[in-house]
């Protein structure tokens, strides 16, 4: 009954394991087949080739006439089940017509195991991750049983890499759960836990890991029962109600397109074909997800990013050492400073369970500090983000401390105290006195050397910049600098530290304004300047929010606040010279108080600060009306440009470890759209030649020759001008100097 | 009547408290748990020791939460202590925050551990209302009845009586063995040693002064832990002080009070008892050597303690029998006694106290000695203040009178000090220090 797939012309590895060894055929007892999947060339289950072949191999073996009644299709472990399509093959994809035939033919497979569910009772034993394609092999079974722990998660993310769950996930997930939430599952791309999986009925049943494989076997059996979610009546009313069913497309299509304006393919596609689930077959299905996903899969939008995840996948070894040993890991802190930007860190710490001392001269501040961590940990327990008894423990672990006390026996302080290095040199010196010898003193400066800062304290190899930004707990960056004689261990346990807060790490070279604010400096002047001489205000925030930055210049500054960013701008000055020079536009303003957000007017008016509108009298410092002519494109391309530019020689200094890890920190450190995959695949895209020819054009451009380091800022970047004569790739540069640590 | 001095050096090191507020005020969203692990853990980081450094947690506290059963495991989880070190819970009324001092030093003389970390805390804000027991018998037939005819039939049974409930802390604080409220006992008291209102008054009001001198003069400060409310709102500070310090009461003021408990001739007024209030204390009770070895600084030596009973109506006078033996024990006298920290439950019954001190006759009849203990000096006796002015978390008290008398002790060069209290239910107990850089 079954047809085996045809594997010609496949790219099939070259260490393509043995046929059949990848899934184990086993009958512990009459009538029941496990299958267990297990591919002895993965430390990891993937979902790839060779695995695909051996299930179709091993379906091909059952036969439900010849008295196989049960079917059990687990992992290795119970919660090490399969961690989705084999992403690393995704990257490789580029012919769209092998892609739609590796689809096809997996949906070929999967049909296989759907009809077998119709003759015999199948089972998903299921744990650990189930991502994508794993959760999509499951739905073709019967009854998807879940391990019940922590680790384990549920769902479909594929949007998240610019694709649409292709193996089925967009017909069998909206049957079996119905149109709203599937649809929400899909757009989300959300990986749920058993409890929240159980609840939507993407589980059928929840057991202890260790009762996994024995009831997954008694549910195939019929020895015990599982109680599927029902949908009732609101499978009549709302799945297969062509109307209920147009309305949810028409609005999720415009809430999504809302965000995404538009740059995501995969968003469009994917929501008419969750909403008419029900009134397609398998074969329907299986054809409009290949064409679909042959399409997005060997796209840009998907290169890119595919390529961001898997930086940041990277990224998150940086805590292991050459050996890959394990990073001291940080229990007890002490965080100085009880600012917004250290009462946030010294919270987001206690929430994941380190130990936290606050300190501050000021009561006031550390009260309002503690108020404002109980505040935000019991929002997260009413939105039943966390259990009640990890909502006390993060109560319990967040102390304040008036003045340095306490601390003999923290393993790490993070100071956050006044930008000046007298204040954070003594506020060092006082932690290394009061500490225990070695602890690691972290600063979590965004303006001073941590070098400079380091050789005022003793021993500073334990001296490292971790450089959060604001708002702390939203923004997932962190940078880690390293100063010259910073032991390669500290990096490795703030990086672990990073880790665990759930941020991402990037190790950066201690250069003044470290990686992101040094790109973010020339970005944001250009769009002043450019807002100077007569833009209209709107016209270039929407350019930009099309160009894919989440949030348009002028409203990043007032977020930012005019104040920080002219500090941040003037040391930019300082430390690289003409082509930083910052415009004194916003000077008026901020000496009148009026610096941005948190006056409650800067380029707009916050007095709702849920909905900001542009300030009334914002064009009134506008001195000109000279570039309101510029064309679009030159807008965007004047203020990327500037960042590109900057990028490049970034790269080339070796600021950071590499091209990836600059993309990783652009997209994530200032959301620079992630379908372009960072800055230096948007170079790329764009190419060395033509780059260098627009910052030529620019840096002739009158006014910019005219202005003081305009043309300096938009000289091409040596890397740019080598790269563009040998027709190279920023993506392909090693920096000479890579990073030490 | 048990007493003991010890063989081993037994000692108090690095304690503190948090402020002791009036219940329902600033600490009534507390529990018992976070306020206790909150002053524990502010110890264990002070003095840098490590989780593991102790052999037990002892915790002493009356009302303990029902939602926190052995509410000293709770506190040394959430405070941080290690997970193979055991807790319990120890309660001797109003003695529960000398009890686990005393149970810490019993354990240390018979070699059960060395190192003993002792907590009490009491949050009187949060002490539950009761359903009666018909209305309790209404929800078990309830809870039984299996058809919605029978769940019908056992609610029809309801009646709004059954809503009054039963207040835990009244009834927690009238003994069921005389039937008498604690204030009744006071009450008894003046009437047998002839206390008058004014008397009791002008006590209660240099209970205040005391408190508020101490308080300005940073004495205070050195044991108190400022504590943020939980369910603070923004805006809230740190309570840094017990608040039930009155800087403006007045003798008028107190006059003008109508007795509580024994209307309308007593003499026990809200003014001159304790109040009701949440708090918390922590401190570290061990050997010298191990001290030492930890790096604690000692704030007093364990010379002897004691523990009485006695007629439980007239509970108050607990201290004269409990010091007289630890006094024995120590072999010492009461004029011996640099200070002396006497819990004010009622100032009837510390002025009950001070006579029954003095008195011969009462030697004679009750402690079987032929000659009066000796005279309380009031300028030896509560020195700072006392419950009166800062509260009573009867948990925590006993903690805060040794926490007191032995940081009086290293502030004044004292050798030896008293700590001493009343029991409800008719027991007394008493605690002799002495200095601890000795």
């Amino acid at each position: 009954m079954s047809t085996l797939p045809n594997w010609d012309g496949l790219p099939l590895p070259d260490d393509m394991p043995p046929e059949g060894s990848c899934v184990r055929i086993k009958r512990p007892e009459a009538g029941l087949v496990v299958l267990t999947l297990d591919p002895p060339h993965r430390t990891a289950t993937v979902l790839d080739l060779p695995l695909w072949r051996d299930l179709a191999l091993a379906l091909a073996t059952v036969q439900p006439s010849g008295g196989d009644r049960a079917l059990v299709i687990r992992g290795r472990e119970p919660l090490h089940f399969a961690f989705g399509a084999d992403i690393e093959a995704i990257e490789t994809l580029s012919d769209p017509e092998l892609v739609r035939r590796m689809t096809i033919e997996v949906h070929g497979i999967l049909e296989n195991l759907e009809n077998l569910s119709r003759s015999m009772c199948t089972v998903a034993a299921v744990g650990g991750p189930v991502p994508g394609g794993a959760l999509e092999l499951s739905l073709a079974c019967r009854y998807v049983i879940a391990a019940d722990s922590p680790k384990t998660r549920l769902g479909l993310p594929e949007t998240k890499l610019g694709i649409l769950p292709g193996w089925g996930g967009t017909h069998r997930l909206p049957k079996k759960i119905g149109v709203p939430a599937a649809m929400e599952a899909i757009l989300t791309g959300r990986l749920y836990d058993t409890r929240k999986a159980a609840k939507l009925g993407i589980v059928d049943r929840v057991t202890k890991p260790e009762y996994l494989f024995r009831i997954a076997a008694d549910l195939a059996l019929g020895r015990t029962k599982a109680r599927p979610k029902k949908r009732g009546l609101a499978r009549w009313l709302v799945d297969k109600n062509p109307l209920a069913t147009a309305i949810i497309e028409d609005t999720a299509l415009k809430q999504a397109t809302a965000k995404t304006r538009g740059k995501y393919p995969a968003v469009e596609l994917v929501v008419p074909m969750i909403a008419s689930a029900a009134r397609v077959n398998a074969r329907e299905a299986a054809t409009r997800e290949a064409d679909a996903i042959s399409v997005l899969a060997t796209g840009s939008v998907c290169k890119s990013l595919v390529s961001i995840f898997q930086a940041s996948e990277a990224a998150k070894k940086l805590s292991r050492g050459p050996d890959g040993e394990r990073a001291q890991r940080l229990e007890r802190a002490v965080v100085v400073g009880a600012g917004v930007m250290g009462g946030a860190i010294a919270s987001l710490m206690a929430e994941k369970g380190v130990s936290t001392r606050l300190a501050d001269l000021s009561r006031e501040a550390l009260d309002k500090a503690l108020v404002e961590h109980e505040r935000e940990i019991t929002k997260k327990l009413k939105r039943r983000r966390l259990e009640g008894s990890r909502a006390r423990a993060a109560l319990d672990h967040l102390d304040a401390s008036l003045g340095i006390s306490g601390v003999g026996r923290t393993q790490i302080a993070i100071e956050a105290v006044a930008e000046t290095l007298p204040i954070k040199c003594a506020v060092l010196r006082e932690l290394a006195e009061k500490m225990p010898k070695g602890a690691i003193l972290a600063t979590n400066t965004s303006s001073l050397s941590v070098t400079e800062i380091a050789a005022e304290v003793p021993d500073p190899g334990r001296v490292v910049g971790l450089h959060f930004f604001n708002p702390v707990r939203q923004m997932p960056l962190v940078e880690i600098v390293p100063g010259e004689q910073t032991r390669p261990e500290v990096v490795r346990a703030v990086a672990g530290l990073a880790l665990a807060l759930g941020k991402t790490p990037v190790i950066v070279k201690d250069v003044a304004g470290f990686l992101v604010n040094r790109l973010l400096g020339p970005f944001l002047d250009e769009a002043l300047r450019l807002f100077e001489g007569g833009v209209a205000p709107q016209r270039l925030e929407d350019l930009l929010l099309d160009f894919g930055m989440p949030m348009g210049p002028l409203r990043l500054l007032d977020e930012v606040g005019f104040d920080i960013a002219g500090h941040a701008a003037r040391s930019l000055h300082e430390a690289y010279g003409a082509r930083m020079r910052p415009t004194e536009a916003l000077l008026p303003w901020i000496d009148e108080g009026r610096v941005g957000r948190k006056s409650g007017k800067g380029f707009f008016d916050w007095s709702n600060p849920k909905k900001p509108t542009l300030a009334g009298d914002v064009t009134s410092l506008q001195t000109s009306q000279s570039l309101a002519e510029l064309s679009d494109e030159e807008i965007v391309s004047r203020c990327v440009l500037s960042l590109v530019n900057e990028a490049a020689r970034c790269l080339e200094e070796g600021v950071v470890t590499g091209p990836k890890e600059l993309d990783l920190a652009t997209v994530f450190g200032m959301g620079f759209a992630p379908f372009h995959g960072g800055v230096l695949h948007y170079a790329d895209s764009v190419g060395a030649a033509t780059l260098r020819e627009q910052l030529d054009a620019l840096a002739a451009a009158s006014d910019i020759t005219t202005r003081d380091g305009g043309r300096v800022k938009f000289q091409a970047a040596n890397l740019i001008v080598e790269l563009a004569q040998e027709n190279g790739r920023f993506m392909d540069y090693v920096p000479a100097s890579s990073n030490s640590a | 009547m048990p007493a003991l001095c010890p063989s081993t050096d037994i000692v108090l090191a690095a304690g503190l408290r948090t402020p002791f507020v009036r219940a329902g005020g600033v600490f009534k969203r507390e529990d018992a748990g976070h306020l206790g692990a909150r002053v524990a853990r502010e110890v264990l980081a002070q003095n840098a020791l490590e989780p593991d450094a102790f052999d037990e947690l002892i915790c002493g506290c009356v009302g303990q939460p029902f939602d926190q059963a052995n509410v000293g495991r709770v506190i040394a989880l959430r405070a941080g202590l290690d997970e193979s070190t055991p807790a319990r819970t120890v309660a001797r009324n109003c003695a529960s925050g000398i009890e686990m001092v005393t149970e810490a030093a019993t354990a240390i003389e018979a070699g059960y551990g060395e190192t003993y970390l002792c907590v009490g805390v009491e949050v009187m804000s949060s002490y539950p209302l009761v359903f009666g027991r018909k209305m309790t018998d209404m929800f078990a037939r309830l809870a039984g009845a299996r058809s919605g005819m029978a769940k019908l039939k056992a609610l029809s049974a309801f009646r709004p009586s059954f809503l009054a409930p039963r207040i835990a802390l009244l009834e927690g604080l009238t003994d069921p063995t005389c039937g008498m409220i604690m204030g009744s006992t006071a009450e008894l008291l003046a009437r047998d040693f002839g206390i008058s209102r004014d008397d009791a008054d002008a006590y209660a009001l240099q209970s205040h002064r005391r408190a508020k001198a101490a308080r300005e003069e940073g004495l205070l400060s050195e044991e108190i832990l400022p504590h943020l409310a939980a369910e603070a709102r923004p805006g809230a500070r740190s309570v840094e002080h017990d608040d039930g310090i009155r800087d403006d009461q007045t003798l008028e003021a107190l006059a003008k009070l109508r007795p509580y408990f024994e209307k309308p001739d007593g003499i026990v007024t809200v003014g001159n008892a304790c109040g009701i209030s949440d708090g918390a204390v922590a401190m570290v009770v061990t050997t010298g050597r191990r001290a030492q070895e930890l790096g604690l600084e000692v704030m007093a030596h364990l010379r002897s303690f004691a523990w009485a009973g006695l007629d439980p109506k007239r509970m108050g006078l607990g201290p004269v029998f409990a010091s007289a033996q630890a006094l024995d024990a120590a072999e010492c006298k009461l004029s011996d006694m640099h200070c002396i920290e006497l819990n004010e439950a009622f100032a009837a019954q510390v002025l009950a106290c001070t006579k029954a001190f003095e008195s011969d006759d009462f030697a004679a009849k009750h402690l079987g000695r032929k000659k009066a203990l000796g005279e309380l000096d009031p300028k030896r006796l509560n020195i700072h203040g006392g419950a009166i002015a800062q509260g009573h978390p009867v948990g925590a008290t006993g903690g805060r009178l040794l926490l007191t008398a032995a940081r009086e002790l290293q502030r004044s060069d004292g050798e030896l000090a008293l700590a001493t209290l009343c029991i409800g239910g008719g027991q007394g107990g008493a605690v002799v220090l002495e200095r601890g850089d000795n």
